[in-house]
């Protein structure tokens, strides 16, 4: 039985990950959920998964959050650390795989380019607003095609001849590509295309201007999908790794920042999985700008602000989280 | 000696001049191959994503040039006359190019700026003259007489051929059209580049329809449009274009319609097509805008094409009580 | 007359006191909200850069107010602002709205229009008057900026987090209020003083990181989602390339020193950059070769969306990052940008600078 764990959580706008690791930084549990606008419920859920997977008894050392939800989970779970979605993947991938210069990852709603060299972070981009090149995208196209996303990928690897999908972005790749279904393209084809035109949108957009160096690790949700790993193999020339929990990487990230943490957690235990939430925003007339603060409370005691653009409140979770 | 001219951006508009100035001068010239998907791709790789697809297109050709030439030009157009401007991105090009890590021939880049005054264009005489090691008084003579080519090649414009028709002489004889007369206005390099354009001239008029573009139009009927503006416009392709649409629509018998084609991200065109389009709104006058870039696909651009053509023919049926306004826009919705 | 003017960033202080100075009744836009960005993007043209919505943001929320008079500046350039007035004031017509837009440009190049202009403001006033109003107000704006670059210097250390904003704030009432040289004189001496006394961790060595990009996407904090003070937040010395001061002692008025200033910026983009071209993207080039060569630490370009000088600008800096070995990433915004996937980036990027820092031996080559 491990003698402590850390507390890795991902909360993005699609999907939330929980890891959960031992001070060796071996994986001993891990949870993926679907978000679904209710980032406090995955949550919940996400950590019920963990905790009933953890041996009983194992004492908590450090809890550390990231994505787009960080400073609400920080609020809700008692968090140690929060950091930004792109250290958290360029910490996980430089231990589980330290020679790898290049980090594809394709989320949900995000992607991301992370060149590192030396062990450090030496450039990144993040996708613009468009969402093209990221997994809603696909998703959306796989329900379109009444495929199941899961499925996609074999699918593709099916293909003869991928059509050419046109589309900067999602809604005209899908206008093309029911154009292309009504010709009479094969589905299969037609599925490698969508995976050629996510590749391609992600290296004109995401990428663009980046040298791309080898060994190159490809992680987040969308990694699953051999389709969209072949395409960009073809595309890079290079090898392209996907690690072992490339979906949960950035939650393993900053599970990996949570151990150096010595002391005592602020973890508020896995109690929290039946706390009772509120979020609650009120308009502040402290000055011109009429900010809508938001107040974070559990069990009725309000535990953070966020919101305001001047920080009076927030200043008190700057302090107590220390991004 | 060789130099080579990439078939992009204001090519369509001084290619002639440079023609002519290059065999007077007894330096070599070639031109690249008119757009395709190679060229388009091949930039499109080499610059930056909020770069607009002319721009794109441009870096294009000068790879293509690059293993072919001892120089490539790519004049630094700054302005052509006094007090108005070109474009800021056309201005950078030759630095863009220059910075973008790509393996290209020396630029021949004079700067072209008579902002300030004709005697600007001294300036890139005397650059040109130095960079091609030729006698400055050769330079002047062999640009003074391809001034006089430009004056010919307007005249075949105004008889309606296209650019690319004036230049290389491959206008065919065609029935005057059947159904309509539409104006396709826009930068010279939207309009009549090949693969960005999905060839809209030859498009429209393989329907029977006339096409007149701001380049057929003499240069009295661009400045009678132009007087309508409190401010004068001081972008020389925005002239063209608001100049054109902007005589059409007060001279309505001239065209049944306007088609503006711009490129994604123009900045110009922001608010040039959106003056014309309220122009064009509160006289009725059928307007569309057609944006594309280099993810465009064909089928959107067909259709709305020939949504644009029948509106305007019921239009004409319905004795002029349509307004065709709409959302015709041919764009990427989700593109910020 | 009720006359209103366009927002950005210290700006508004000044223009509000030239015009009240007048004697004009100033009907001053209310601060831009949410309200003002969605009110501008829904009635301007889409591709259009985001000062333009904004300022249409602006001129409808004070004509809701009662202004029937707008102030907008103008000019001829190759970037687009030089025709804003014209659009918006077709845009403001055809929405119904009756108003008189007045821009302070010399018609068609004459520059003798450019007082007839302004002498619709100042009815029955002399020369001397408005030169003085002027005066007054370039001196309260410099009052304020100073204000605001000694701010972004010390926010990152300061001990008690918000004691910058507290003092801006408190700035912006004195400072910003003041219509004589005695009121602001004395206001400038408080807030000196609550500055000087301000408790900080004098031994930190944050990282400094400069900003360059578009005028009024450096200095509009609503619209850059308050990213000089994010980055303060995140423990780092704001540089900024510009202030509207500066603007004004480089654009406006003869000031010997600007003028030099000027020189040496377009000196330092010349093996990047051969000349302008429009706006500020000459600027951005330069200014960014001057902060590398004064061992930053990192570099933030901000534009608007579509904006043609900055996309120049931005194609030329890897190769300045390239060669001076310091990180540069570029921030591109419009009225959709999030404040989430803004912040995310601006950690990643102090993280990153900071690594580098690390990296590079101690931050040695920052001490200063």
């Amino acid at each position: 039985m491990p003698s402590k764990v850390f507390l890795g959580l991902d909360v993005g706008s699609v999907s939330t990950k929980v890891v959960a690791i031992d001070a060796l930084g071996q994986v001993l549990a891990s949870s993926y959920l679907p978000t679904q606008g209710q980032p406090i419920a995955a949550i919940q859920s996400a950590l019920r998964e963990i905790a009933r997977a953890l041996p009983p008894g194992v004492p908590v050392a450090g809890v550390a959050t990231t994505g787009s939800g960080r400073v609400m989970a920080s609020a809700l779970v008692g968090a140690d650390v929060v950091k930004n979605e792109i250290t958290a993947h360029a910490t996980a991938t430089l231990r589980v795989l330290p020679s790898v210069r290049t980090i594809i990852e394709i989320g949900g709603q995000d992607s991301k380019i992370i060149l590192l060299n030396h062990g450090v972070v030496t450039d990144f981009a993040m996708n613009t607003v468009c969402a093209a090149g990221t997994g809603s995208f696909l998703d959306r196209q796989a329900h379109r095609l009444g495929v199941p996303i899961t499925a996609l990928g074999e699918l593709a690897l099916q293909a003869t001849s991928p059509t050419r999908i046109a589309g900067r972005c999602a809604v005209f790749a899908e206008s093309d590509m029911i154009h292309k279904q009504q010709t009479g393209h094969s589905l299969s084809d037609i599925v490698a295309g969508l995976c050629e035109a996510l590749v391609r949108n992600y290296l004109s957009n995401v990428a663009k201007g980046k040298t791309i160096v080898g060994p190159v690790s490809f992680q987040g949700g969308v990694a699953a999908n051999v389709g969209i790993l072949r395409a960009f193999e073809s595309a890079l020339a290079l090898p392209v790794i996907v690690p072992e929990h490339y979906d949960v990487m950035g939650a393993l990230g900053v599970a990996y920042l949570a151990q150096p943490i010595a002391g005592q957690t602020r973890f508020r235990g896995f109690g929290v999985v039946a706390a009772n939430c509120q979020v609650k925003g009120e308009d502040c007339d402290g000055c011109g700008n009429r900010c809508e603060v938001v107040g974070f409370s559990i069990n009725g005691r309000v535990q953070a602000y966020w919101g305001d653009r001047c920080g009076k409140y927030s200043h008190e979770n700057y302090l107590s989280v220390g991004t | 000696m060789i130099v080579g001219v990439p078939r992009a951006l204001l090519y369509y508009v001084y290619y002639p001049l440079w023609r002519r100035f290059f065999a007077e001068l007894g330096v070599g010239c070639i031109l690249s191959p008119p757009t395709n998907e190679a060229i388009m791709n091949s930039g499109a790789r080499a610059v930056v994503d909020e770069a607009c697809a002319p721009v794109k297109i441009a870096m294009g050709h000068v790879l293509a040039l690059a293993p072919e030439v001892d120089y490539v030009l790519v004049p630094r157009f700054v302005s052509v006359e006094p007090r108005t401007y070109i474009c800021p991105k056309l201005m950078g090009l030759p630095d863009m190019i220059r910075q973008s890590g790509q393996k290209t021939p020396p630029l021949l880049a004079p700067d072209i700026d008579m902002s300030k005054g004709y005697f600007g264009l001294a300036r890139a005489l005397m650059d040109t003259s130095r960079c091609l090691e030729k006698g400055l008084w050769s330079t002047v003579r062999s640009f003074h007489h391809s001034l006089a080519e430009m004056r010919r090649i307007k005249h075949k414009l105004i008889a309606g051929q296209t650019p690319e028709e004036a230049f290389h002489g491959t206008s065919r004889r065609r029935k005057p059209g059947r159904r309509l007369r539409i104006a396709v206005l826009g930068h010279p390099y939207n309009v009549y580049d090949p693969l960005l354009s999905m060839n809209i001239v030859d498009r429209l008029r393989a329907q029977g329809i006339d096409v007149i573009t701001a380049e057929m139009l003499p240069l009295e009927h661009i400045s009678l449009g132009l007087s309508q503006l409190r401010k004068k416009l001081f972008w020389s392709l925005s002239k063209m274009v608001l100049g054109a649409g902007l005589y059409f629509v007060n001279h309505a018998a001239e065209v049944d319609g306007i088609i503006l084609l711009s490129s994604f991200g123009c900045g110009l065109e922001s608010l040039v097509a959106d003056l014309l389009e309220r122009h064009a709104r509160r006289q009725e006058f059928p307007f569309m805008q057609l944006t594309v870039d280099e993810h465009s696909g064909e089928a959107g651009l067909i259709t709305r094409l020939e949504a644009f053509v029948e509106t305007v023919e019921g239009r004409i049926l319905n004795a002029r009580n349509l307004s065709p306004h709409g959302d015709h826009e041919f764009r990427h919705a989700g593109t910020p | 007359m009720r006359v209103t003017f366009p927002h950005m960033g210290t700006m508004s202080f000044a223009m509000q006191a030239l015009l009240e100075n007048l004697r004009l009744q100033v009907v001053p836009p209310p601060p831009i909200t949410n309200r003002t960005l969605m009110l501008g993007a829904k009635y301007s043209p889409e591709c259009v850069c985001l000062p333009f919505k904004v300022n249409i943001g602006n001129f409808i929320e004070a004509i809701e107010l009662g202004a029937d008079t707008v102030v907008m500046g103008g000019g001829i350039g190759p970037c687009r602002f030089g025709y804003y007035a014209e659009l918006q004031q077709e845009i403001l017509q055809d929405l119904g709205m009756r108003v008189n837009m007045i821009v302070l440009e010399p018609p068609q190049g004459a520059n003798g229009g450019l007082w007839s202009r302004i002498s619709k403001l100042s009815v029955g006033q002399s020369l001397w008057h408005v030169a003085a109003a002027s005066y007054f107000a370039w001196h309260l704006c410099k009052g304020l900026d100073g204000v605001l670059q000694s701010l972004d210097l010390l926010r990152a250390r300061e001990t008690v987090p918000g004691s910058c904003d507290r003092i801006w704030n408190a700035a912006q009432k004195s400072i910003g209020q003041a219509r004589t040289y005695r009121a602001l004189r004395r206001a400038e001496k408080e807030i000196r003083h609550e500055i000087a006394t301000l408790s900080l961790h004098l031994h930190k060595r944050p990282l400094r990181i400069g900003l360059v990009g578009e005028i009024y996407m450096l200095l509009e904090p609503k619209v850059n989602l308050h990213l000089a003070e994010r980055l303060g937040y995140l423990g780092v010395e704001v540089h900024r390339s510009m202030s509207v001061s500066d603007w004004v002692a480089r654009h406006l008025v003869p000031n010997p020193r600007a003028r030099m200033h000027t020189r040496k910026v377009h000196e330092a983009a010349k093996p990047y950059l051969r000349g302008f071209v429009g706006g500020h993207g000459l600027e951005t080039i330069g200014e960014s070769v001057l902060f590398a060569e004064g061992g930053i630490d990192g570099i933030i370009q901000v534009l608007p969306l579509t904006c043609m000088p900055e996309i120049v600008a931005q194609s030329l800096l890897p190769s300045i990052s390239q060669r001076y070995g310091v990180p540069i990433i570029t921030l591109v915004l419009d009225e959709h940008a999030g404040e989430a996937g803004l912040q995310t980036r601006l950690e990643a990027f102090v993280d990153m600078v900071g690594a580098r820092r690390v990296h590079r031996g101690g931050g040695v080559s920052c001490a200063k």
